[in-house]
């Protein structure tokens, strides 16, 4: 391990072969110890997790700098992951070889997946997980990551230096500056900064700087920020308090239990570490009109109420559901925190009254009459960047080679920011091979939809993801990530282990088979239901049913079609994932067909790739308005397809971007067809660059 | 790579509101696969109108309206009668051509029909192109979009194709404005309402329903209004032959500051006493319709009352409908008191209306404008032209008749360029969009109720959706949100 100067603690590095930093600074004698990583990650959340080991797993030497090494994989807020969209977005982490999956796969106290009974497109994986299992594993993961190394320390300042000519932005970020002045340098900078940047934590009346109950604010890093030129936004949460699990009457409250069997998260388990029998229930009570009293009566006391900053709608406090719909009942589920810890988290009831009145108001509620509250619920407030400031590969505009990542985004949930922390992590690593940047298309998955959102819209409330957002929503599920995206990971970022490979080619061939089975097994109608007696087919239709279309029929799945014809469809049923997933297929066919047409047309439109280095503000080949300019100078769309999406860009200004595109390209192939040395001098020029 | 050219060009078309719509699978999305029909000869008066299709199923729609049922030559005229599919009841006798793609203007496969100039058989040839599957109407301009889209223009064409999407943009929202005014707006606009509504229940329900407290019976509630939607629907459909009166022929409006003389203007073209004319202003109080034929030319003129403000409620109804008018119309006829032109109204009518519109010229939205100045004869005989600073100008006397016919003349031309721009949709293919939408969003809202799987059954929501969004605007998925959060409790 490395030893340096006045520098904080390192905690671990990689166990391979490690390259000695100061070789790549032979030259520079005024820093010979300055260490140098491909990829720094600052912050050790779930979007900072992911992408360090993101970085590390597509081949980059990896720094990630947390405030503290035993925070690492903490979950902050509630002890669960997954849900209805939320558990699509870990499908596709997973998909990309990310940890959150695997790692909930051995941390889980009770796992149930959502929306069984309305349709797999739909199906939301969740589970409660144990934070202190999550912590655990999350840090061994991490701790014992190829190429990655760790280091506690606070990031102040960053090191910045001119713009590489071939690409926009004002600066390039070369490093990072600690707390302590020691420096970092990198090829790459992630920020995963979460709700650090000038965090301010709400209790009642009192308010005081925090990015976490406990753990210090990011000051230095968001003046640096605002004063490159970043527009910052300002956006509010909360947490629901504490209450010890031995002060409740769980007896007279109605019980949850999990799934038997439970539904691994990882397209590479098979099932979870623990049992359905050894899990854990959750238990579901209710507010009443007491509680509503006290909120409405304390309103005074809770100054994270009255602010303006915008607080998630679909994840408000009980403040504001008492204040949008009194006189009802809330759910409060109580869910349990881990196998051996006697806390209890009332999911839906997060509070910011005074720590006494939200005691108070906890013992008015059936089954918590006599519960003790053991920490009090809390507001954070926080600075978020405007995220249309960033690429779809999540590098900012404005500074080469910085990408952000998470909730800095305006995003909220764990999925969420580690959806993010994956792209930003592999486009980091691609930046400093000079690869192409990876990006997800709102065609290919609920990740490409979030950035999508997040990058030509903005956003004013934290942003959650919802199904509903997904306009392909019937392509986009929760059975079929790792035949959108493993195969993208693998080839084109290199994120994706060889065994996840070849295990996603496996069932891609394997389903492809099945469908073209399935449609060539033809009978009359009459024979099927003499085959299936359970299935409700009418028997007067004249045309031939394929197998397939008896596998749409609710009431039949694959092991009962094979019953029905053995040869050839018994081996389908060997692999329980493999027949759930032709069921699927089948259920969805005839739509998927029409789905597929209007992907492509997508597609197409998302093929067309605007400049990066336009100026929209001056450009004179392409008449534009002013509002329309400003618009897309904002945003910088990156293709025709996403600059149609900006509300305010007319149609005729799309044509006249496409046509500007064309004619660039058609510049772009003379320039191409030119002799091959011109090519050569621009190397040149880059080394030149490189070594002054 | 350029046939997804149209795509996005409808998904921007489509307004500020929506950053991204879903069009459904039920092919309220113009792919590249459907086949497009519309009527491309105008709609002034002639013998012979044509009516075209482009894409793939061109051949199949020339198959089964014609006989002999085979396909004629490649490019050759051939004479075939004409019979609606569904019925076999004859249409026309017809001149047919065949364009097998990729040698035909859009670059696809085309076929044309040129078919005698009545109204009811270009309608009842444009209802049995309806009928033909994988055809729907085409949308403003779509032919020239989809010769873009397979490099049949060149480059400087295409600047050219920036105005003209902005312009057919422009005309689409006037023509819509004119053809959902009144009831089947209103319609529109309520089932568009209700059928949101419903999706955003049963998105609610998908998102949230598990483990939130959701009210009982949303999905029961979105059910039941599915069903009366569909009666509602089904009802209108089968209704909608004798429900619309079609206005066909340009909209000319006749608007000025009260007593300048637009009654009179109308009564001298429409030569008869359409209006009351007295010396007093304020006479008009409504807008009056009256179909005329200008120099060959269907028009539809309406009067209107003088534009001013501080009168009664009733005489200030009608000034608001006149300005409502004004937006709708084709060509505007601004007429001016020749002898009061230095009035606060007159100089007031003119900074407001003439000069935006730019008098003379076609200008943003493509509605056209003739400055008139009456009362010609109470100017000095002989004199100089009273304001050379004006737009350009005619000079006329209602009085007399004096300038009658350099108005006559001018108003040719301007009939000419409005009635002969194929970019003008007919009514008859507006209607035939519209049936086209709401048969599409009745279809989808069958497969609502059949779908037993919930994604499946919102799938169907969102196309019947999308179909209805094609005639009222609006439809992004920010909309559903904001309904989920309004109506529920939800989230944790």
């Amino acid at each position: 391990m490395f030893s340096f100067r006045g520098c904080g603690r390192w905690v671990a590095a990689s166990l391979t072969k490690q390259h000695h930093p100061s070789s790549r600074f032979s030259g520079d004698s005024a820093a010979p110890w300055t260490p140098h990583f491909d990829v720094v990650v600052i912050g050790g959340g779930h979007a900072g997790t992911e992408a360090a080991a993101a970085a590390a797993r597509c081949g980059s030497r990896t720094l990630l700098l947390t405030h503290r090494v035993d925070t690492i994989g903490q979950m902050s807020c509630n002890p669960s992951f997954g849900g209805i969209g939320k558990g699509h977005l870990m499908r596709e982490v997973d998909a990309l070889d990310g940890l959150c999956s695997r790692i909930c796969d051995q941390s889980g106290v009770h796992y149930k997946v959502l929306n069984r009974r309305k349709g797999p497109a739909v199906w939301g994986l969740r589970a409660q997980i144990d934070r202190k299992l999550y912590k655990q594993n999350m840090q061994k993961e991490i701790l014992n990551t190829p190429l990655l190394t760790v280091r506690e320390g606070a990031v102040e300042d960053l090191i910045l230096t001119e713009p590489e000519p071939e690409h926009t932005g004002k600066y390039r970020v070369s490093g990072v500056v600690l707390g302590d002045g020691s420096t970092v340098y990198a090829e790459s900078v992630v920020l995963t900064t979460g709700t650090f940047l000038r965090g301010m934590i709400v209790i009642g009346l009192e308010m005081h700087p925090a990015g976490r109950l406990g753990d210090q604010p990011s000051i230095g890093l968001a003046q640096t920020l605002e004063k490159l030129g970043f527009v910052v936004g300002r956006l509010k949460t909360g947490t629901p308090p504490r209450i010890a699990k031995e002060s409740i009457n769980f007896s007279i409250l109605n019980k949850q239990t999990p799934d038997n069997p439970s539904i691994p998260f990882s397209f590479i388990n098979e099932t979870v570490w623990i049992k359905p029998e050894d899990q854990l229930p959750c238990y579901l009570t209710h507010t009443n009109p007491q509680v509503d009293e006290i909120v409405l009566e304390n309103l005074h006391l809770n100054c994270h109420v009255k602010e303006s900053t915008r607080g998630p709608r679909y994840c408000p406090s009980i403040e504001s559901k008492v204040l949008r719909f009194p006189n009802r009942l809330h759910q409060v589920w109580l869910e349990p925190e881990g196998m051996d810890s006697d806390l209890i988290y009332p999911q839906g009831l997060s509070v910011t009254l005074p720590a006494d009145l939200q005691e108070k108001m906890i013992t008015c509620i059936r089954g918590l009459e006599k519960a003790k509250m053991i920490q009090p619920g809390y507001g954070v407030q926080y600075d978020y960047l405007d995220p249309r400031q960033i690429t779809p590969s999540l590098e900012t505009h404005l500074v080469q080679r910085l990408f952000f990542a998470g909730q800095i985004n305006g995003t909220t949930g764990y999925e969420e920011a580690a959806a993010q922390g994956v792209i930003a992590g592999i486009n980091a690593s691609l930046r400093v091979r000079h690869k192409p940047p990876f990006v997800i298309s709102r065609t290919e998955g609920y990740i490409g939809v979030l950035i999508d959102d997040l990058t030509t819209l903005g956003t004013s409330e934290p942003y959650r993801m919802f199904t509903s957002r997904a306009e392909f929503r019937l392509s986009l599920r929760p059975d079929n990530a790792d035949s959108r995206l493993t195969f993208r990971g693998y080839k084109e970022a290199g994120c994706v282990s060889q065994q996840r490979y070849e295990r996603a080619t496996w069932m891609k061939s394997s389903l492809e088979e099945g469908i073209s089975v399935l449609k060539s097994i033809e009978f009359p109608s009459s024979k099927w239901k003499n085959l299936i007696p359970e299935a409700s087919i009418s028997i007067g239709r004249s045309l031939p049913l394929r197998a397939l279309d008896v596998l749409k029929y609710e009431e039949v799945d694959t092991e009962l079609l094979a019953k029905a014809v053995p040869e050839p469809l018994k081996k389908y049923t060997k692999c329980r994932e493999l027949a759930e997933r032709l069921k699927i297929e089948a259920t969805y066919e005839s739509v998927l067909f029409h789905q597929q047409q209007e992907i492509k047309e997508v597609q197409r439109d998302e093929a067309l790739q605007l400049p990066k280095d336009l100026d929209y503000l001056t450009l004179r080949d392409v008449s534009l308005s002013c509002e329309v300019r400003e618009k897309l100078h904002f945003s910088r769309p990156q293709t025709i397809g996403a600059a149609s999406r900006i509300p305010g860009v007319t149609p005729a200004a799309i044509i006249n971007l496409l046509r500007f595109v064309k004619s660039t390209q058609q510049r772009q192939a003379a320039l191409d067809s030119l002799p091959k040395t011109d090519q050569h001098l621009c190397n040149t020029d880059k080394l030149e660059d490189r070594q002054l | 790579m350029w046939r997804g050219l149209w795509t996005l060009v409808a998904r921007a078309a489509r307004g500020p509101r929506r950053p991204y719509t879903r069009q459904g699978s039920g092919a309220p999305a113009p792919s590249s696969g459907a086949t497009v029909f519309a009527l491309s000869s105008g709609q002034g008066r002639c013998g012979i109108a044509v009516i075209r299709t482009s894409g793939p199923a061109s051949g199949q729609a020339l198959r089964s309206l014609t006989a002999p049922r085979d396909l004629p030559p490649a490019r050759k005229a051939c004479l075939r009668l004409l019979s609606d599919p569904r019925s076999g009841e004859p249409l026309d006798r017809a001149l047919v051509l065949w364009f097998p793609g990729p040698q035909s203007f859009t670059g696809e496969d085309c076929a044309e029909f040129h078919v005698h100039g009545g109204p009811a058989v270009v309608s009842g040839v444009l209802q049995a192109l309806g009928s033909v599957p994988g055809l729907r109407p085409a949308e403003a301009g779509e032919f020239t979009r989809r010769a873009f889209a397979h490099g049949k223009l060149s480059l400087t064409e295409v600047e050219g194709l920036a105005d003209l999407i902005h312009a057919e943009t422009e005309a689409q929202r006037r023509q819509a404005l004119r053809q959902l005014d009144g009831e089947l707006n209103h319609l529109c606009r309520g089932w568009a309402e209700t059928l949101t509504k419903a999706l955003a229940h049963v998105e609610a329900y998908i998102d949230f329903g598990e483990d939130d407290n959701l009210e009982e019976g949303v999905l029961d509630q979105a059910d039941s209004e599915v069903r009366e939607l569909e009666v509602a629907l089904g009802a209108h459909l089968r209704d909608a032959r004798r429900g619309q009166r079609l206005r066909s022929g340009a909209h000319a409006v006749v608007v000025g500051p009260p007593n300048a003389g637009k009654s009179s203007l109308v009564n001298l073209l429409s030569r008869k006493p359409v209006s009351i004319v007295s010396p007093e202003p304020g006479t008009t109080r409504d807008v009056l319709e009256t179909p005329v034929d200008l120099a060959g030319f269907p028009v539809l003129l309406s009067d209107t009352a003088g534009l001013r403000e501080g009168v009664g409620p009733v005489e200030q109804e009608g000034v608001r409908r006149a300005q409502k008018r004004l937006e709708q119309a084709d060509l505007i006829l601004a007429v001016l008191d020749a002898s009061d032109l230095a009035s606060p109204s007159s100089c007031n009518f003119l900074d407001t209306v003439v000069i935006p519109a730019g008098a003379g010229s076609p200008n943003g939205s493509n509605q056209r404008l003739l400055l008139v100045l009456n009362k010609s004869d109470l100017l000095p005989a002989g004199g100089p032209d009273p304001s050379p600073d004006l737009p350009p100008h005619l000079l006329l006397s209602c009085l007399t008749g004096d300038g009658l016919d350099g108005l006559l003349e001018a108003l040719r031309k301007e009939l000419a360029a409005l009635c002969g721009d194929p970019s003008t949709d007919p009514p008859l293919l507006t209607r035939a969009r519209h049936q086209h939408h709401l048969q599409g969003c009745l279809d989808a809202l069958g497969h609502y109720k059949q779908a037993k799987d919930l994604a499946l059954a919102a799938e169907a929501l969102r196309v019947a959706r999308g179909h209805l969004t094609r005639i009222t605007g609006g439809g992004g998925a920010e909309e559903i949100l904001d309904i989920i959060f309004r109506d529920f409790c939800v989230g944790k």
